[in-house]
């Protein structure tokens, strides 16, 4: 057995699905508390990915950083989850309000509209070529050539590792604020019977603003992460990005916070280890397979309850 | 949510309390009151007289319309882009089976949409040597689509709502995948690898139609047998729509436990609606092919979904009436805003006739008007005392028009950055003008005009491919706020 | 109040779109017979994915294109207008976009399309409105091989000449044997998998094993297709649309302690972007670096900031040829498509951006088509071939 060809898909496919897992927990956040697939999302990841790569050009550029790498990163992550989560907010304020009790494909099609309006939007303002954060070429590349390796001689440099473990700590932070604090339970809450809640006196409209911010913020990480690791960034990279982290907020069991995590991380896996084991032409089409044999066995995702319908 | 809306019902009054859950409002009776209260008025009386009128009639009166166009223009260009709209109205049509009688959230419907347009040229064309007569290509394409529908809904038959959106999704995804890919199929790596679908080289040369040995070339020809099988389509539809399995249908889409408590085959009626959406759209797909004479997989991505999509909902699911409208409105607005002369005049028009018509009384009409053109020739004067280079160039549009816009709109030399600048600008206004109420909105509103002509002239005109899918963004965002039921829906009650 | 509003822009938007859709329905004459008076201007055509997932191509073609004709229109008293056609690579939409340009009867000529897929969808339409179109990235063999002859032009050598050449050096000069492998990934489009095909059929003729790979174009992360490198693996050919990609995976390859080599085709040909590969082949000497150029290049990146791609440089090489077909055309004041086509197969143009002479075959090919390899030593490119 190919020891190194095994580690190195598991890295690849873990360092994936952390940045799906952030993207699907936005997703999964939203439509708990909506029922909205808000198709939208991959797009408020593809601004917060441009807003890192803002930065780091305003702090002189791959090759000439004028700060600490540690310094830039902190600035990237919180101007754009920031900006990911005002930008969340006012896509909630101005185009799904309205529709909160419209039929359920009406908002789906609004969010069609927006995942519309931002993609053309940025491609007007930013230009379709593809920029590259270019991280190789931070302060002479110390963010890959550091590191530490693995058995069977894997190297995973810095960059995996934040993406890894910065991924984590957001999603610790994620289940501690809903667990604990007062409005992350209003949220369980929410989710679960949003008239009961407010009957309750619960502020619907604050508990589902906090949502957007928070899902949105974490998508804005997301981009963060995936210009840290993968470099590139453009218009349309959120169709497809936002089109896993739907896979995988469904495998996991969609309106599920951990099930986003598992189902990133399945979906990362599946990718990397189909491409690794049996086809990279169809990878794709396996996770599709992945997919529906999941769906099949479990309709409601891995870690999804059963649902109850009401009458 | 001034309080002079009359569109939102009495009850709860106070503007706070308006997206807050309704409780203890019945919502039925409420839209039973905003539809009696919308009959008012020369309007509402003249809408209730069309309502009168059978649907069959106008039905007619559409076909009649189509079938008159190419006798008006002889332009190819017009007639492909009606021959276009038919094939979405077309399948729009067998989409409304599923999604908007049934509802059923069919998200892979393109790809039966495709599965039917290669299916039509892997038996038609020089790909496997195969030239079947179409009269036997068709039925046999069709059925073929059918039975993929019912493989598709067979498993996933159990899945409730977004589940069942998300299999199909990506069933969609596997077809462009499998298809783009196809040029190197092997049988799990059993067998050589052989080219079955082209790949991304698609499969060029097909046949025309060929119908008792006479071959359909012309795009006329064309354009009347895709309003042929329309209408064809269109009358089972209707039929079915009135039928005992219609009425089935639309009780699983309102309610499936209910609909199953009373005894419906709630099963075999979702897998029949998936079905005959499939093989609506498989016809729709044989058309594609013959008129195209070559098919690519990226013809069925994603994108021709969402246009899809777009028609139906916007025209209204569940309306027959509304898939003609909505292709009408959604394919012809994206051909129309692709050329920037034409783009430009239906963005001025549309804000002067929505001002002309949507502010009252006529002072504040004409103060904002008078306001807006002011304000212009004032900023006008002003940039062009302190920066020439900011009234360097000229108008997109000639005439009078033209004329009449070059000393009140600025033209910078080198507007890229500007207009980027005032584009984020021009959006928050926007976003802001929906808070703001009374006096305020209205003093408000002149700037962003003439925000809104600075932009379009300086930074959209030039873009006018992107500035085309902003535009349709922003239409999908405002109509559905506008209508959520769709422009010829009837508004549904969610049941909570 | 605002919902009423919507309703009414939505009113009034359909209504005003209906009342242009009537005004532009007027009977057209016979666009592809008709001549034009050269005084009011001359359009062409541009078909190019301007929008949608390979917009940083279309993006990129279309500003050299328009940029040409920019500064054209400055110094000469005919006009040349630019008409943008958004196929967003999707040949169904080309073909609709082809039929506005058919019926369009100040278009004389189309530049683009992009995709060698969405040629095969158009040729037959702009074929029939007699119009001349080239393009300045469709590679593929079988597009010039007599269908459209006289119609169909392209100014980039075809994916026939590129493959065998980078499979030759392969062998000469890089050492691959028989029994060495080669893992050729192709980035499903019909470029890419033509000429992965091409190079694939050359390499194992010769009992050269080939690993045969894909990724989709948008793909960002190659580490799980890197880890496929094994240690008999001499080089990886990737013929892609994109610069930027292969710079990625080149980067990636080198993270993960990959000492393959990393051979690029002519779509990946980009000094300012693919420099962590070592070997790139292109038909000509690069646009950026060439002295005679940087004014020109300096000038289209103040008029569009942001980078650029190997396939957009073709295209102002595509319309400087038309402004000079336009030119002799236009002797008589009077141009029709025919005409165009015509003296746009016999433009001749000694010295380019592109750094060669460029001149049509009867076929529509490029004259003389001839690739060079480059090596890439530290981010330069050093002819080696």
């Amino acid at each position: 057995m190919n020891w190194n060809l095994f580690v190195t898909e598991l890295v690849a496919g873990i360092t994936h699905g952390s940045v799906y897992a952030l993207i699907a927990l936005g997703y999964s956040m939203v439509y708990g508390i909506l029922k909205l697939l808000n198709f939208a999302h991959g797009d408020i990841y593809m601004v917060g990915a441009f807003i890192g790569f803002g930065i780091v050009t305003v702090f002189g550029g791959a090759e000439s950083l004028s700060v600490n790498v540690w310094v830039l990163l902190l600035v990237m992550f919180l101007c754009a989850m920031l900006g990911g989560g005002l930008l969340g907010v006012l896509i909630e304020r101005f185009a799904y309000r309205r529709l909160r009790n419209a039929p359920r494909i009406a908002p789906l099609i609004t969010a069609l509209g927006v995942s519309f309006f931002l993609e053309n939007a940025a491609l007007l303002l930013l230009g379709g070529q593809f920029q590259s954060y270019d991280s190789y070429g931070w302060k002479g590349g110390e963010l890959w050539t550091r590191g530490f390796t693995l058995p069977a001689g894997v190297h995973v440099g810095v960059a995996q590792v934040i993406v890894v473990a910065g991924a984590v700590l957001l999603m610790i932070l994620l289940t501690v604020f809903v667990q604990r604090t007062q409005l992350g339970k209003a949220m369980r809450a929410t989710s679960f019977d949003r008239e009961a809640a407010a009957m309750m006196g619960i502020d619907v409209d604050r508990v589902i603003v906090a949502t957007f911010f928070i899902g949105s913020a974490l998508a804005g990480a997301a981009g963060v992460f995936n210009g840290l690791a993968y470099q590139q960034v453009w218009p349309y990279m959120g169709f497809q990005a936002g089109l896993y982290a739907f896979i995988a907020a469904v495998v996991g069991g969609i309106g599920n916070l951990p099930g986003a995590v598992v189902g990133g991380l399945v979906i990362g896996l599946a990718q990397s280890f189909s491409i690794g084991y049996i086809s990279s032409t169809f990878s794709d089409a396996i996770v599709f397979l992945v997919l529906i044999a999941v769906l099949i066995l479990r309709p409601t995702g891995v870690l999804g309850r059963a649902a109850v319908q009401k009458v | 949510m001034d309080g002079d809306d009359r569109d939102i019902p009495p009850i709860p009054a106070s503007p706070a309390e308006a997206h807050a859950p309704r409780v203890g409002v019945d919502e039925w009776v409420a839209s039973v009151a905003e539809r009696r209260e919308g009959y008012s008025g020369v309007l509402g009386r003249a809408r209730s007289e069309l309502e009168r009128v059978p649907r069959p009639v106008f039905y007619a009166a559409f076909g009649v319309a189509a079938a008159l166009l190419p006798a008006i223009t002889s332009d190819g260009y017009i007639v492909r882009v009606g021959f276009d709209t038919l094939l979405y109205m077309l399948l729009a049509l067998g989409l409304n089976i599923t999604v908007g009688y049934a509802g059923l959230l069919d998200l892979g419907y393109v790809a039966f949409y495709g599965f039917g347009a290669y299916g039509y040229a892997m038996l038609a064309s020089p790909k496997f040597g195969i030239h079947w007569n179409t009269l036997a290509i068709v039925p046999v394409v069709v059925i073929a689509t059918a039975i993929l529908g019912l493989l598709v809904a067979l498993p996933s038959r159990r899945l409730l709502g977004d589940y069942l959106a998300i299999v199909t999704l990506f069933f969609g995804q596997l077809f462009v995948a499998v298809y783009t890919n196809g040029e190197r199929m092997s049988l799990f790596g059993l067998t050589r690898s052989h080219d079955v679908t082209g790949g991304p080289n698609g499969i060029p040369n097909v046949d025309n139609f060929n119908v008792f040995g006479g071959r359909i070339g012309s795009l006329q020809a064309y354009y009347y047998v895709a309003l042929g099988v329309f209408l064809l389509v269109l009358l089972v539809v209707f039929l079915i729509d009135t039928s005992r399995t219609g009425r089935a249908w639309k009780s699983l889409r309102e309610d499936p436990l209910a609909a199953e408590l009373m005894g419906m085959p709630v099963n075999r009626l979702k897998l029949i609606a998936f079905a005959a959406g499939a093989a609506v759209a498989g016809l729709a797909g044989t058309l594609f092919a013959a008129l195209n004479t070559a098919v690519f997989a990226s013809d069925f991505d994603v994108p021709t979904l969402i246009i899809i999509y777009a028609i139906l909902i916007l025209g209204g699911a569940g309306s027959i009436g509304g898939v003609i409208l909505g292709a009408l409105v959604v394919n012809i607005s994206l051909e129309v805003l692709r050329t920037p002369g034409h783009a430009t005049w239906v963005f001025y028009v549309t804000i002067l006739a929505t001002l002309l018509m949507a502010l009252r009384p006529w002072r504040v009409l004409a103060l904002v008007l008078g306001g807006t053109v002011a304000f212009g020739y004032a900023a006008h004067a002003i940039v062009a005392a302190a920066w020439p280079r900011g009234v360097h160039g000229s108008p997109s549009v000639g005439g009078w028009f033209g004329s009449g816009l070059s000393g009140w709109e600025l033209h910078p030399s080198n507007p890229r950055l500007i207009g980027n600048i005032t584009f984020i600008a021009l959006v928050l206004a926007v976003l802001a003008l929906t808070l703001l109420s009374g006096w305020k909105r209205w003093a408000a509103m002149i700037p962003t005009l003439y925000l809104a002509g600075f932009v379009w002239e300086n930074r959209l005109v030039v873009e006018p491919s992107i500035t085309r899918l902003i535009l349709v963004g922003v239409i999908l965002i405002v109509l559905m706020n506008a209508r959520p039921q769709g422009l010829l829906g009837t508004a549904r009650v969610e049941i909570v | 109040m605002l919902k009423r509003v919507g309703l009414i822009a939505t009113a009034t938007s359909v209504a005003a779109l209906a009342v242009v859709a009537s005004a532009i329905a007027r009977p057209a004459t016979v666009a592809a017979a008709s001549a034009l008076s050269c005084k009011s201007g001359v359009s062409i055509g541009m078909l190019a994915p301007i929008t949608g997932p390979v917009s940083s191509i279309g993006d990129d073609q279309l500003h050299w294109a328009e940029y040409y004709f920019n500064t054209w229109n400055k110094t000469h008293k005919l006009k040349i207008k630019l008409v943008q056609g958004d196929t967003q690579l999707q040949p169904a939409l080309a073909s609709t976009v082809s039929q506005s340009f058919a019926s369009n009867s100040k278009i004389m000529g189309v530049i683009g399309p992009a995709g060698s897929d969405e040629v095969q969808a158009v040729g037959p339409i702009l074929r029939k409105a007699g119009l001349a179109f080239a393009s300045g990235s469709a590679t593929r063999v079988s597009l010039t091989s007599g269908a459209w002859k006289g119609y169909f032009f392209r100014d980039v050598p075809n994916d026939g000449v590129q493959g065998p050449t980078d499979a030759t050096f392969m062998q000469t000069k890089l050492g691959v044997s028989s029994g060495d492998s080669v893992m050729i990934i192709d980035d499903q489009e019909s470029y890419s998998t033509g000429l992965a095909d091409i190079a694939g059929q050359a390499l194992a003729g010769k009992g050269v094993k080939v690993d045969r790979e894909s990724v989709a174009q948008t793909a960002t992360d190659f580490s799980s297709l890197i880890a496929k490198i094994t240690s008999t693996t001499k080089v990886v050919f990737l013929p892609w649309q994109k610069a930027s990609e292969a710079q990625l995976f080149a980067q990636q390859a080198k993270a993960q302690g990959k000492t393959a080599i990393i051979f690029g085709s002519d779509g990946t040909f980009d000094s300012s972007n693919f420099t962590a590969g070592n070997y790139v082949s292109f038909f000509a000497p690069d646009v950026t670096t060439l002295p005679a150029d940087a004014k020109i290049v300096a000038g289209f990146h103040k008029a569009f900031p942001g980078g650029t791609s190997p396939f957009g440089a073709p295209n102002y090489v595509l319309a400087q040829m038309y402004a000079a077909a336009i030119t002799t055309s236009c002797k008589d004041n009077k141009i029709t498509r025919a005409e165009l086509r015509k003296n746009f197969a016999k433009v001749s143009l000694k010295s380019t951006i592109l750094g060669t002479p460029i001149r049509f075959t009867a076929n529509g090919d490029l004259a003389g088509a001839k690739f060079h390899i480059f090596k890439i030593v530290n981010g330069k490119y050093e002819t080696v071939q």
